[in-house]
């Protein structure tokens, strides 16, 4: 019986106890976590970390819990039936990804949109983007324990959501744009209304600003956490306020403006220092920007006209594809239709702005503490059911 | 308001920047210098690769260039390096049972490039439906990493060189055809 | 027997008398059965005064407890008993009762920041039978235990974080005399019992036998041992002015002036440790809900969770009348209440007795009165931290508890001494009362 221990082995020969005691390897060392569907740290996702200690050494996203078939759903049915259907993958932005569905299908079919129905297009495009953004900012002050955080903008996310329920008669699913323009005009009083609570919503930004972004612990907690630099970014293929954080200044808008957005100055909102920080700050500011853009949208909105293009029973366009992108709240959403000359399409690609953010959540996390995970993950402007369509 | 009556399209209080023509109508370039740029980027993969790659078509800020799945490879590196698409925004695949093939097309897009911001280049490769695959991408655009893993579940494409041909979206106990193929009808349809 | 398809129920007078009786029986046996035998149990144990002459045997309290002019008194004797003191004056009772006036002020006052309600529907004003409610359901929820739990610590722990929490109460001075515990020791007592809570808190989470509350048990204990040090600091400073170490000493000696004027640093540093002990916002990363579920309390259900939240009041009422004792002056206050409520000088007996004037004690009211006042104050301060500031991470925590608070309250100490050997405190002092 060996009297001096190596790192290796210690065995005790006596055969009634057959201790035997290894050296630890290293997975022995690792504890696995699932973040999973049930955790009130997730939404609708999951993903495996390994934690040694604090520090996080491994992640695997594993995306799929809510994932509906959009795609193929949208083989089934003609171009204006798959609208109520796709705009559920991102119930708070419903405007956009319906919007940039639209596009695509009036360059397959050839369908004119009217001048008005092109700026209330715009006007609720820039509304859902309010709606979600606030939405997001609710849950990423929860993530970070900021209770107060998570009711105010609940609370003035309810401003939009009126101004919605009065333009398009529903709060949350809109079902609102259609190739060809949008359902139904803007009833009177909305632009006051509109005005009012934009002016108002202007003031309450300011004091977000005072209570969270300038908040020392807020700070502390974000402020050089999970840091992706531009070469990174550009790689990793992240878009929306992701890239803008990075110092990168790319918005569809800007870069290949749509229907009235050649008409409206605006700047694109970026940022330098590519931290959590910066990627909460940058929503805060496309807010601002945004309601700029809107005041502008309802000044030079045509006073008369038609909203919608008369459209056919079927609309159907020659065989060919399309692939239109539209800025939406959580970055370039693009759709890529094949048709083949029928009413419905051969073959619908949705490329949506979290399902390409996610690359950047193995990436952020490896060498992360724990206590960042929250943070981190949140910040990258992740919808879990948008990413799994 | 009423929404009866055709639609105008000659509006006089229209804005004279949003055109007529059907395709690329609403993105509001001017008619002169349409396809300048576009025609520069074809001119230069014609030059370097002939008759390897086939331009399907070339439209306002959309270019589709059609390539042989041996040659993808050089020509995604000469897009990335020398055209500067430094991105792919999108993976599709697409099933053609009358052509008895699958395609996938890769939507690459540039951050760095000004002038290429709004500029979007297919890149497309066919392989055949059965024993399909694909040499992957993933070396050279990182972000097409997860867009080739959901077309794998989803079409069966096996890319070779991909780190994790697994599953993604679908459940775990997935037992069908990968579901966008077009034998794969969804139950009631 | 309701007739089918009406829905009025017929009133048979007979049924109506029968229960009556029933009633009427099932109280009899109660009564009989087991609360006189109980009360003269009570009764038997209990030391009882000789009043007017006479020793009071069981039957004559209790027939004198149905003549009013002999109630007060035999009331004044019993507050004066030390059931009295542990089970509800300045003890358990008192402490339960301002938990939780504190839990739904919390709520309400939460509310109102976040531009919310709060409770509102549990009773006819403003919500104010929420807790009832709550205490109602977590005492109707089943309590699951994980497979693979150590039972008998799963079920101890909370039992014995209430019960800490409660040794904590039993220290705290009221008033000059109500005190349950009157130790020449009372704050070295109290930082005593103090340590048990990091125990209490791995031990429950290691017996939770799960990934998350291990990570939240290990969280609380680095927290709570991290800022012990400086929160015994702090209060040694108050101890080398004070020159004692009983809390009943420490709260008369500040009546000329309270310390917090000449210790505001102790007193900072001693608020931000409490707020690390009671883990409360920003210090709740035991509990960080969005990181790990719900940390060391993530497999409590039911009556257990309701038990580990009663514990966190009382320490928070704890915590916060040790800082008014030990800053604020304990009870010390202008008086405001009258000698006697009512019409002074002698009066008929009736209204001696509807004055309350033989169990009425202005100084010791008064005392209650200004000592309740000062701590629902810092308790309200402690509950403000909530609304404004997110979790604080833990590498942040503990960098704060172990360098920075250490640092000041070192500051502070000095300050004390230099107090004390320039003659303003200490003995023969000029600020030190006789």
């Amino acid at each position: 019986m060996s009297t001096e221990f190596s790192n290796e082995t210690l065995k005790k020969d006596s055969s009634n106890s057959g201790l035997q005691i290894v050296k630890e390897s290293e997975e022995d060392r690792l504890m696995t976590l699932s973040v999973g569907p049930q955790h009130p740290g997730s939404g609708h996702f999951r993903f495996t970390v390994k934690v040694d200690g604090d520090y996080i050494v491994h992640c695997d996203p594993d995306p799929g819990y809510v994932h509906r078939g959009e795609e193929k759903m949208c083989e089934y049915r003609n171009f204006i039936q798959n609208i109520p259907h796709l705009e559920r993958p991102v119930i708070h932005d419903s405007n956009n990804i319906t919007y940039s569905y639209s596009l695509a299908v009036e360059e397959l079919t050839n369908i004119q949109v009217p001048r008005r129905g092109q700026f209330i297009r715009a006007i609720a495009s820039e509304l859902n983007r309010q709606v979600y953004t606030l939405y997001w900012l609710a849950i990423y002050g929860i993530f970070l324990g900021h209770s107060t955080m998570f009711m105010w903008p609940t609370g003035d996310r309810e401003l939009f959501i009126d101004l919605l329920e009065m333009l398009t008669g529903a709060r949350v699913t809109h079902a609102f744009n259609i190739p060809g323009g949008v359902r139904n005009d803007m009833p009177v009083g909305f632009s006051e209304k509109c005005l009012r609570n934009i002016s108002y919503f202007e003031k309450r930004l300011v004091e977000y600003e005072n209570i969270f972004y300038n908040n020392p612990l807020m700070r502390q907690r974000t402020e050089g956490v999970g840091l992706l630099t531009k070469e990174d970014a550009i790689k990793l293929g992240v878009t929306g306020s992701v890239l803008r954080a990075s110092n990168t200044p790319y918005d569809i808008r800007k870069a290949e403006p749509y229907d009235v957005y050649n008409e409206i100055d605006f700047k694109v909102q970026y940022m330098k220092s590519s931290d959590c920080f910066a990627r909460a700050y940058v929503p805060l500011l496309d807010m601002r920007e945004s309601c700029y853009i809107m005041r502008q949208l309802l000044d030079k909105i045509p006073q008369s006209g038609e909203v919608r293009a008369k459209l056919q029973p079927n609309p159907k366009g020659p065989a060919g594809e399309a692939y239109r992108r539209v800025e939406s709240g959580r970055g370039a959403l693009g759709y890529y239709i094949i048709s083949d000359g029928t009413p419905k399409p051969y073959r619908v690609k949705i490329s949506v702005g979290s399902f390409r953010n996610m690359l950047a959540l193995p990436h952020l996390l490896v060498g992360a503490k724990l206590a960042d995970m929250p943070s981190i993950y949140w910040a990258l402007n992740y919808w879990p059911v948008e990413a799994d369509r | 308001m009423s929404n009866k009556g055709n639609h105008n399209v000659n509006d006089p209080k229209a804005n004279s920047s949003t055109k007529i023509e059907p395709s690329g109508a609403q993105i509001g370039i001017k008619q002169d210098d349409a396809l300048v740029l576009e025609n520069l980027i074809v001119n230069k993969l014609v030059s370097k690769f002939g008759d390897k790659i086939k331009i399907a078509y070339t439209k306002p800020l959309r270019i589709k260039v059609e390539v042989d799945r041996s040659d993808i490879i050089e020509v995604a590196s000469f897009i990335k390096e020398s055209l500067l698409f430094d991105h792919a925004e999108s993976v599709a695949g697409t099933d053609y049972p009358k052509g008895n093939y699958i395609e996938v097309v890769y939507h690459l897009g540039s951050y760095t490039v000004d002038e290429l911001g709004a500029h979007v280049l297919a890149l497309a490769t066919r392989t055949g439906r059965e024993d399909s695959s694909l040499p992957s991408l993933v070396n050279i655009y990182k972000s097409v990493e997860y867009h080739e893993r959901e077309t794998f579940e989803m079409l069966g494409v096996y890319f070779e060189g991909h780190p994790r041909n697994d599953r993604f979206l679908l459940p775990e106990d997935w037992a069908d055809i990968p579901p966008m193929r077009k034998e794969f009808r969804i139950k009631g349809r | 027997m309701a007739s089918r398809g009406s829905r009025i129920v017929e009133f048979r007078f007979g049924n109506f008398v029968a229960s009556l009786i029933w009633l009427i029986l099932i109280v009899l046996i109660i009564v009989s059965l087991a609360a006189l035998p109980l009360i003269f149990i009570v009764l038997f144990y209990a030391p009882l005064p000789p009043i007017n002459g006479q020793v009071l045997t069981p039957y004559l309290f209790l027939s004198m407890m149905v003549d009013p002019t002999r109630t007060l008194p035999v009331l004044k004797f019993i507050m004066h008993t030390e059931l009295f003191r542990v089970a509800v004056f300045p003890g358990f009772s008192f402490a339960a009762i301002f938990a939780a006036v504190t839990i739904f002020v919390e709520r309400k006052f939460l509310a109102k920041m976040q531009l919310r309600v709060g409770p509102l529907y549990a009773g006819k004003i403003e919500g104010i039978l929420q807790l009832i409610a709550d205490g109602l359901k977590l005492i109707s929820k089943e309590i699951i235990i994980p497979s693979g739990a150590d039972k008998p610590i799963f079920w101890a722990a909370p039992i014995a974080f209430v019960a800490a929490s409660a040794a904590v109460i039993s220290l705290i001075p009221v008033a000059p005399g109500w005190v349950v515990s009157n130790t020449d020791v009372g704050l070295l007592a109290a930082f005593a019992i103090l340590g048990f809570f990091p125990l209490i808190a791995l031990l429950f989470s290691w017996a939770s036998n799960s990934k998350y509350p291990f990570i939240g048990g290990l969280r609380a204990l680095h927290q709570m041992i991290a800022f012990e040090i400086p929160f015994i600091l702090s209060a040694l400073s108050v101890v080398i002015l004070s020159g004692s170490l009983n809390l009943t000493h420490i709260a008369a000696a500040q009546s000329p002036y309270w310390y917090i004027f000449f210790l505001p640093i102790s007193a900072f540093v001693f608020f931000i440790s409490s707020l690390a002990e009671l883990e409360r916002i920003p210090f709740d990363l035991p509990e960080a809900e969005s990181e790990i579920v719900a940390g060391w309390l993530t497999e409590t259900s039911g009556m257990i969770y309701g038990l580990l939240q009663l514990g966190t009041y009382i320490k928070l009422y704890a915590l916060a009348a040790l800082f008014v004792t030990l800053f604020l002056g304990g009870w010390a206050g202008p008086q405001i209440f009258p000698q006697v409520l009512g019409p002074p000088g002698p009066q008929s007996p009736l209204i001696q007795l509807l004055t309350l004037r033989p169990i009425y004690n202005p100084i010791i009211v008064n005392d209650v009165f200004w000592f309740s006042i000062k701590t629902f104050g810092i308790i309200m301060l402690m509950l403000l931290p909530r609304g404004i500031n997110p979790r604080i991470r833990i590498d942040i925590l503990l960098h704060t508890g172990w360098y920075k608070l250490i640092v000041l309250s070192f500051i502070n100490m000095f300050i004390a001494l230099a107090l004390v050997y320039g003659g303003v405190f200490g003995p023969g002092g000029v600020l030190t009362p006789h």
